[in-house]
């Protein structure tokens, strides 16, 4: 290799390539997206920055590197795959290449000097990626963010780039040169950073399961090209908090070393192979050498003695021509598009990468707890909207500019182009061709859809969905394809129109993410559409209908434009400077302008359905109003308690509307007389009516909150009757951009609740109304430590339980379900009426109605959509024994019916109202279990445990109030579980548990539990998880009997107490009957009261065998804190018996199974030596073999003999 | 009747390609000679509907085709000066692609259409052959035949022979002959042999600008007697070049051979007189240092000029 001509390949194309636009736009967007991330708006996810404490700095090396990282790979990966892909086919496009190889330029030289070139420009992109970060960072630093910057420290920014960066440039470049040169496609070289991109965020970044053995996942961390799984899993995943963060170095190891070095090896090995390609291409194809064959038996390529002269004359062949119609020439063309798409092999990877991506996150989707779901037709389709409408816009991006970039690249553009064939044709043909292509995809996901459900083997197969689904897309394609006909025809060619088609997607996302799309303007649907199999998109259907049918108009209307633009002949400069003159694009827009008429007007008419609607800005504004006039006055004013709800509610369904009547009759249990009281009635009521007394009152409307003063204050005790009545539509009008909605009345079911005025009026003003999270959210306050003390008001509900008489009218193939016992039901003139009345008082109230099938039990019944029959049996069984049980161990159950029914997904959540709790679809109904951990029956059991903790005892407002019902109910549905289904799905639920903890708690940020308000990341898991498990280990102290003794006398005193408890109380109740007070004390002081959670480590493993019996022997650690006696077991053999899928009841102990079992009590960084003997041949070591200790990667606190 | 009025086309830069072109081209084969960088292939280009022209208008049977490029398609055979073809598809795929696109009709059907015409230009061997496979001759003669193919009124061959070895070239000739009986065929060239053999008349370009609209007997008849030959060393030569106004000097046998115009018929002894040729009409008007306003003129007056 000549280093002067190497040297000199280098220097022009580096040249080359720093002049390019394209690195000037990377170079633009770099700094303009370092400016933005400069703010603060990244950082390591740890930390108590909502609240104060320590900020994670986005100038650490953690940060630094994420960021890098991010960039890296979603900038610099598909710039960096441009420039050095395309090179080679750009020469070869130039036809520059026969001179380049005449000459005595080798092709090794040939090849490295470009490649070095492209790198050598990206290397220095990633340098001022580094100086911008450095810029934004330290010299002109967002004043307002200072907290999130730390001191500067140069190896901060350039181990990263060095570590991070830069390899990862080596291998994309070393893999796009390759890739360009081996197939001179361009679409090959998009391909791979796309591909590299959705790979890594989609799979290697995000896919973590609790249950991955370390082993695959180590594999899975060396594979990825960024090098982030790796700093994820080892550094961040496990938060080690801010302190951590902000100072110390990324630690390397030998996975990281080899993920490195690997890449950097693969991406010169690429370029190594293009060489060698390269030179041998320069000598033609290769023959293969033909056995018994000579030279003389291998025809001529140009045959002698062939030209003829006696032709008859031209004009015997009659031809004639006919300027081809735009339909014939759209079918000229598409047909030969798909003709040249089909042979070119970048079809065959989008494709697989494609169904691969859509069929993995429909299935990866996941249901509360973490469960896995069960994929009915529709609910597989809609679920792969997102990705399979994202990856198809992309590939059909790439696709049509490729394709209308095609008669330029093969030179074949001045014959097409004079061709009489009209453009719109050529436009067209080529767009349907693609988008036969959109459609290929998604018949492979329908038919990987079936597969899954085949696979499942317990959801039937209907394909309406998917038509119905797939359908809906339809007009996104089309109308993103005439899109990028546009894009290209403005810019003219392909790098332009990537960046505008890359824009406008980008702009999407933005949106999307901001919460800015609606109806109006979200074309790709995204978070849109949901599916339920009770009913089809019966929520928002008009709006949706018009969004679909403003993209079709907007579809002709790019495409029009697209036809009048399109350069096929190209433009005069001097013309097209005039053409830009404000009277020449006037004159254009006006021609324009029939076809924008459609796409606006459609358009412009969603828009106005989303402004009225009950997301948009006018009921918005009025529900500002409710908040900014009644917060200061009502919020703390003294009420009436309800002493009973009548209500009489007619439902039509099919309108989506009620009508209520009725009357609360209220009573002052304040000490002093009330002189007002107020209600909050709903923004969609209409022709509302009040009495009290039975008199017909006008009570002062303050937006909604009507305010009674009665003619004499209500004294303490007195008693008063407040009648109402209204009617109106549930929800009213469209949604902002559809996505879930809480309560509904809809043809397939209706779910309304007392938690708001949706069909009756809430007693006092609702702090949860007219709240802006940016704007007036004042919550989570700052409690005083001694808040709880005195009487504390109920988290939810008046706090006062009360009895209802509910009398609910719908059709009569409805089922109408409320709270309480039927008291009657009767169908007359096609109309059911059934009236529900409360057998013991209730806090909150609700009514939930379908056209179901029932599965009763003993005193349970679950209602159901008549095809969802999958997991009814489960939810009979977890109702039936959480009544039985719970009210053994807690308190007796004190209605005579437990009722479970199912509404439409249309939200995604379970609510246990007395006697009447409800589910949505897809939960518990579409679970998915596995004989290991039967999630469905986890669920009801958890939901049916809000009978007692949450509904007989309403915990108090305030931090640590909500843990006595999510944590509680949690701690029940384990003790269930263990009950019904034995020791092994217990420990299965309890890790998977701790493995949710461990995975999304912040430890900076995280509360003790008798602080925590479920305001913060990270509470949420603390709330329920570590919630559930520190009462099952408060258990494990104080023993069965005792906890259950202490539990009951709690619910004894706290159910019909006006003082609502929190943790504290609870705390409190239970001391009395722990056994030894002061292992109680110091439980409850390090898992309430503060936030410890150890982590073990089993080290110097040995065995030796003394006579008959074998001496093991391990080092046990706590690396983490926390101190709690931990039994550590060796073991040989499988605990249980692997049980059979559908198998239900206690799993059966492994007859080969052993363990012997030392054990330990560790505090942080406390070692011991634990020694055992046994007799038998011990395999592995095992810390807390039962599951019984909370603790972090309780993986690792394994170790193999 | 095609008819140029006044066209202009200029480049960003700016460069102006075509400086206020008038012609008109009657039916059958019309010459369009001139240098490289004349600005013939940017007038083929304006006259395919490639190229929108600055300004100026060109008119096809009446029809303004600057303004609606789309009115000629149906009627214009063209074969670019460059161009190329999809590689994976066969000789015989891509003319009959390109035979759909332009609205092609036989009475025997496309198929059979397409054979004949690969027949035509020698093509039968390799339909089946993907056309990446092709030599620049093989490629240059599927050229052809797609811009023969159909019923156009309007055939525009830019530099058509470039590739093809002398039998194919006359091949060609022959085809274009034919088709010229019936309609305008434009040829455009910086061969004067071509011009010379297939075109009774011809416009020369230089600079942007016609120099000369005429026919190869008109033209050479304007220097009639004006030519002389002779032998010259290369010193002579050098001489000759600097003194007289030397048409064409070529290596013969190792000697110069060198013709020069002498209107006055002074001559340096040896020369003789020598019937001209159209090249030497040619090469006069391509040295020709003036403007070449005065030389746009309908007949051979620009020769006649310059011959003055």
């Amino acid at each position: 290799m000549n280093a002067g001509r190497l040297a000199t390949v280098a220097r022009t194309e580096l040249a080359h390539q720093l002049r390019r636009p394209l690195f000037v736009i990377l170079l633009v967007i770099t700094f303009l997206t370092v400016a933005g991330l400069s703010s603060g708006n990244v950082t390591i996810q740890s930390g108590a920055s909502q609240v104060g404490g320590q900020k994670a700095w986005v100038t650490s090396e953690f940060a630094v590197a994420q960021t890098l990282i991010f960039l890296t790979v979603l900038l610099y990966s598909f710039f960096a795959s441009v420039g050095s892909g395309l090179g080679i086919i750009a020469d070869e496009e130039a036809r520059i290449g026969p001179l380049l190889h005449a000459s005595p330029l080798t092709p090794r030289e040939y090849v490295w000097g470009k490649f070095l070139a492209v790198l050598s420009a990206y290397l220095l992109a990633l340098v001022a990626l580094v100086g911008f970060l450095l810029f934004f960072h330290h010299v002109v630093p967002a004043g307002e963010n200072a907290e999130f910057r730390g001191p500067l420290s140069l190896v901060n920014y350039v181990r990263p780039a060095v570590l991070f960066g830069a390899p990862l440039l080596v291998f994309v470049t070393g893999a796009a040169f390759a890739l360009g040169e081996g197939t001179r496609r361009p679409v090959l070289v998009y391909f791979l950073p796309v591909t590299m991109l959705f790979v890594c965020a989609f799979f290697l970044w995000d896919w973590s399961p609790g249950w991955l053995d370390p082993r695959v996942n180590r594999l899975l961390q060396a594979v990825d090209p960024s090098g982030f799984r790796w700093l994820t899993e080892t550094w961040v995943k496990v938060d080690r908090g801010v302190a951590f963060y902000n100072h110390e170095r990324v630690g390397l190891d030998g996975v990281f070393l080899v993920n490195r070095v690997g890449f950097l090896v693969l991406g010169l090995a690429c370029v190594a192979w293009t060489a060698r390609h390269v030179e041998r291409g320069l000598r033609g194809a290769q023959v293969r050498p033909v056995r018994g064959k000579t030279l003389a038996d291998i025809p001529v390529a140009t045959p002698l003695g062939t030209v003829v002269y006696e032709e008859a004359p031209l004009a015997s062949l009659g031809m004639g021509a006919r300027a081809p119609g735009v339909l014939s020439g759209l079918w000229v063309v598409a047909r030969a598009e798909v003709r040249g798409l089909l042979s070119q092999p970048g079809l065959y990877l989008f494709v697989p990468l494609i169904l691969l991506q859509t069929v993995v996150q429909a299935m990866n989707q996941l249901g509360p707890f973490e469960t896995r779901l069960l994929l009915s037709p529709g609910f597989f389709a809609v679920r792969s909207m997102g990705v399979a409408s994202t990856l198809v816009c992309l590939l059909l991006m790439f696709y049509t500019v490729e394709s209308l970039e095609r008669e330029k690249a093969w030179n074949l553009a001045p014959i097409h182009d004079a061709t009489p064939v009209p453009t719109l044709s050529v436009l067209l043909g080529k767009a349907l061709a693609n988008s036969l292509v959109g459609v290929a995809i998604l018949v492979a996901v329908s038919v990987a859809g079936v597969l899954v459900q085949l696979s499942q083997g317990r959801v039937p197969l209907t394909l309406t969905p998917y038509l119905v689904v797939w359908g809906l897309l339809v007009p996104t394609f089309v109308a993103w394809t005439c899109f990028v006909l546009l894009a290209r025809a403005v810019s003219g060619g392909r790098l332009g129109a990537y960046g505008l088609a890359l824009a406008a997607l980008c702009l999407t996302g933005y949106a999307a993410v901001r919460g800015h799309l609606n109806w109006a303007t979200n074309w790709p649907l995204w978070g849109s559409v949901l599916w339920s199999d009770m009913g089809a998109f019966e929520r928002d259907r008009t709006a949706l209908l018009l969004n679909r049918v403003g993209m079709l108009g907007l579809s002709v209307f790019f495409a029009v434009l697209a036809t009048r633009l399109d350069g096929r002949r190209a433009p005069d400069a001097v013309n097209t400077l005039e053409r830009l003159r404000p009277a020449g694009l006037l004159r254009g827009a006006w021609r324009m302008l029939p076809w924008a008429v459609v796409p606006l007007g459609v358009l412009l008419l969603a828009a106005v359905e989303v402004g009225q609607g009950w997301q948009g800005a006018a009921a918005k504004k009025r529900a500002k109003e409710y908040w900014q006039k009644n917060l200061a006055t009502w919020l703390d004013a003294p009420r009436p308690a309800i002493q009973s709800v009548d209500l009489d509610v007619e439902l039509d369904p099919a309108a989506g509307t009620f009508h209520t009547r009725g009357s609360y009759t209220l009573v002052n249990r304040e000490a002093k007389a009330l002189a007002a009281y107020a209600l909050t009635g709903g923004d969609h009521w209409e022709d509302v009516r009040w009495t009290v007394e039975g008199q017909d009152v006008t009570p002062e409307d303050r937006s909604r909150l009507y305010v009674f003063r009665p003619p004499t204050p209500l004294a303490p005790g007195a008693v008063t009757r407040v009648g109402f009545d209204f009617h109106g539509r549930y929800p009213r009008g469209a949604t902002k951009n559809g996505g879930k909605t809480d309560e509904f009345i809809l043809p397939s079911g209706v779910v309304l609740t007392s938690f708001g005025p949706s069909f009756a009026p809430v007693l006092g003003f609702l702090d949860d109304i007219g709240i802006d999270p940016e704007e007036n959210k004042y919550e989570p306050r700052v409690y005083p430590d001694d808040y709880y003390e005195g009487p504390t008001r109920a988290a939810w509900g008046t706090g006062v339980p009360f009895t209802t008489r509910i009398r609910v009218t719908g059709p009569a193939e409805y089922t109408l379900n409320s709270v309480g016992v039927l008291e009657s039901d009767e169908v007359k003139d096609g109309r059911r009426v059934s009236v529900w009345r409360s057998d013991h008082p209730v806090s909150m109230f609700n009514i939930v109605a379908g056209k179901w099938a029932a599965l009763r039990g003993e005193g349970t019944t679950v209602f159901h959509h008549p095809a969802h029959v999958y997991n009814v049996e489960d939810m009979r069984r977890g109702l039936d024994a959480a009544r039985r049980y719970y009210s053994e161990w807690f308190y007796p159950y004190p209605w005579k019916e437990l009722k479970l029914s199912e509404f439409p997904g249309l939200a995604t959540y379970a609510q246990g109202f007395a006697t009447n709790i409800t589910f949505s679809e897809s939960i518990g109904f579409l679970a998915s279990s596995t004989p290991e951990a039967n999630a469905v029956l986890l669920i009801t059991a958890h939901e049916a445990a809000h009978q007692w903790w949450g509904n007989l005892l309403v915990p108090g407002k305030g931090p640590g109030g909500e843990v006595l019902s999510e944590g509680t109910s949690h701690y029940s549905a384990m003790k269930l579980m263990e009950q019904l289904e034995g020791p092994q799905v217990r420990m299965e639920i309890a890790k998977r548990l701790e493995e949710r903890y461990a995975k999304d708690r912040r430890v900076d940020a995280e509360q003790p539990l008798v602080k925590l308000d479920n305001t913060r990341e990270g509470d949420n898991t603390v709330l329920y998880d570590k919630g559930g498990w520190v009462f099952t280990m408060l258990e494990d102290l104080m023993g069965r009997e005792a906890m259950h003794a202490g539990l009951q006398a709690f619910l004894r005193q706290y159910i019909p107490d006006a003082d609502h408890p929190v943790l504290q109380d609870f705390i409190a109740t239970l001391r009395p009957f722990a056994p030894d007070a002061a292992a109680y004390d110091a439980f409850v002081r390090q898992w309430f009261h503060e936030v410890h959670v150890p982590e073990y480590r089993l080290s110097d493993a040995r065995v030796k065998q003394e006579g008959g019996q074998w001496v093991a022997t391990v080092t046990v650690r706590n690396v983490g804190d926390g101190r709690m006696p931990v039994e550590v077991a060796a073991v040989k053999g499988a605990r249980f018996v692997p049980r059979p899928d559908g198998e239900s009841g206690p799993s059966k102990p492994s007859p080969d199974y052993r363990d012997a079992r030392g054990r330990v009590v560790l505090g942080a960084g406390e070692t011991a030596e634990v020694t055992v003997r046994a007799d038998f041949e011990p395999e592995r070591w095992v810390v807390d073999p039962d599951v019984r200790v909370l603790q972090l990667r309780r993986e690792q606190a394994v170790l193999a003999l | 009747m095609l008819s140029l009025r006044n066209l202009v086309k200029v480049y960003p830069g700016p460069v102006s390609a075509l400086r206020g072109v008038d012609l008109d081209v009657p039916r059958g084969m019309f010459g369009l000679l001139g240098p490289n960088g004349a600005g013939k292939s940017t007038l083929m280009k304006i006259l395919a509907g490639l190229l929108e022209p600055t300004s100026g208008e060109v008119t096809l049977d009446g029809v303004d085709i600057v303004r609606h490029p789309e009115a000629l398609r149906p009627y214009l055979g063209y074969l670019p000066q460059e161009f190329g073809f999809y590689p994976y598809l066969s000789g015989e795929a891509m003319l009959t692609y390109l035979l759909k696109l332009k609205g092609v009709t036989a009475p025997r059907g496309l198929k059979t259409l397409c054979a004949e015409l690969l027949e035509r230009v020698n093509l039968t061997f390799a339909a089946k052959r993907k056309v990446k496979e092709y030599s620049g001759g093989m490629r240059q003669r599927l050229g052809i035949a797609q811009a023969l193919a159909g019923d156009p009124k309007l055939i525009i061959v830019d530099e058509p022979t470039a590739g093809l070895d002398p039998e194919e070239r006359l091949r060609f000739y022959r085809l274009l002959a034919e088709v010229a009986s019936e309609r305008t065929v434009l040829l455009s060239t910086h061969i004067v042999e071509d011009v010379a053999m297939l075109c009774p008349r011809f416009a020369v370009i230089r600079q942007g600008r016609v120099m000369a609209i005429t026919s190869p007997t008109e033209a050479k008849a304007a220097i009639q007697g004006t030519i002389f030959e002779g032998t010259a060393s290369t010193a002579e030569l050098v001489d000759l070049q600097r003194t007289r106004r030397v048409t064409q000097a070529v290596l013969f046998e190792g000697r110069n051979r060198v013709r020069i115009h002498a209107p006055t018929g002074d001559v340096p002894p040896g020369f003789e007189r020598v019937p001209p040729t159209l090249e030497d009409a040619y090469l006069l008007l391509m040295k020709d240092t003036r403007e070449p306003d005065a030389a746009r003129a309908p007949v051979a007056e620009g020769v006649r000029e310059v011959a003055r």
